[in-house]
């Protein structure tokens, strides 16, 4: 008996259609996650946990940038909403997703990730692997390292699917 | 996946919330000859295969060539990923924050690199 390819969270099942292999709890699960970067994506400009999902442009120069984000900031914002809308729908159907469904899928993972990453204060350093099942931040930590794992199979799938 | 629906993405005090990168230290040019770059700097959270697979996607780069650019930007703290006129310029720095990329711009220092 042949033994069938072992497969991951996000499947290529040919043709530019994909699967996101992920139970109905862990969708509700996501979608609560994604709730809350909604959440923190109308937070006050000066919140640090949207640093990086709006950096500077204008590294050299804060009055051009400051003229940028005037522009751009809202754009952006757009940007990230139409992304959480598409991946509402993706969570909330087992059928196959396109690979448009599939990249915003990809792009709200690593916006969540970035949002953790700056809460836990990650840096190249420190691992998150090594953070105590006792640290408050634990929960965190470990959503981190689930953000990861599923992010590192969306962009495996896209990239060869 | 064992993990709890409790709010995870507030601000804690349990542990540093700067995720510093050093700030560029670059001089300041005013020629107006001079094109843009749109320079990415490396930052501890973003994954590498991501960067790499964003660079392909947003600029057509072959594997290789995004491979290379990711290294770059992961080994040396930063890599000019295109250049042009400052529009084209404040498009590739729009479309790489939307994809979470730490982007900025400024005038190329060197007119002849």
């Amino acid at each position: 008996m042949r033994k069938r390819k072992k497969t991951g969270p996000v499947e290529a099942l040919g043709d530019g259609v994909f699967r996101i292999n992920l139970t109905d709890s862990e969708r509700e699960t996501m979608l609560a996650f994604v709730d809350q970067l909604e959440e923190v994506l109308t937070a006050e400009h000066t919140d640090p946990r949207l640093r990086r999902l709006f950096p500077t442009a204008y590294h050299e120069n804060p009055d051009l940038d400051a003229e940028y984000q005037g522009y751009m900031r809202d754009e952006l914002s757009a940007s990230r909403a139409s992304s959480i809308a598409t991946v509402r729908e993706v969570l909330g159907t087992q059928e196959p997703i396109s690979e448009s469904q599939l990249y915003a899928f990809m792009m709200v993972l690593n916006s969540l990730r970035l949002v953790l990453g700056t809460l836990l204060g990650v840096s190249e350093d420190e691992d998150t692997d090594d953070i105590e099942d006792d640290d408050p931040t634990f929960g965190q930590a470990q959503l981190y390292g689930y953000l990861g794992w599923l992010l590192e199979w969306t962009v495996d799938t896209l990239s060869n699917g | 996946m064992p993990f709890t629906t409790d709010p995870l993405l507030r601000p804690g005090d349990t542990r540093a919330s700067d995720t510093q990168v050093a700030e560029p230290d670059i001089q300041e040019t005013t020629d107006t000859d001079l094109p843009w770059i749109v320079l990415v700097w490396n930052d501890p959270i973003n994954l590498m295969s991501y960067v790499s697979f964003v660079f392909q996607k947003l600029f057509g780069y072959s594997k290789e060539k995004a491979d290379l650019l990711m290294l770059d930007v992961h080994e040396k703290g930063r890599a000019v990923v295109s250049s042009g006129t400052r529009e084209h310029a404040e498009i590739d720095v729009f479309r790489l924050h939307e994809h979470g990329l730490w982007a900025t711009m400024q005038k190329d220092s060197q007119k002849d690199s």
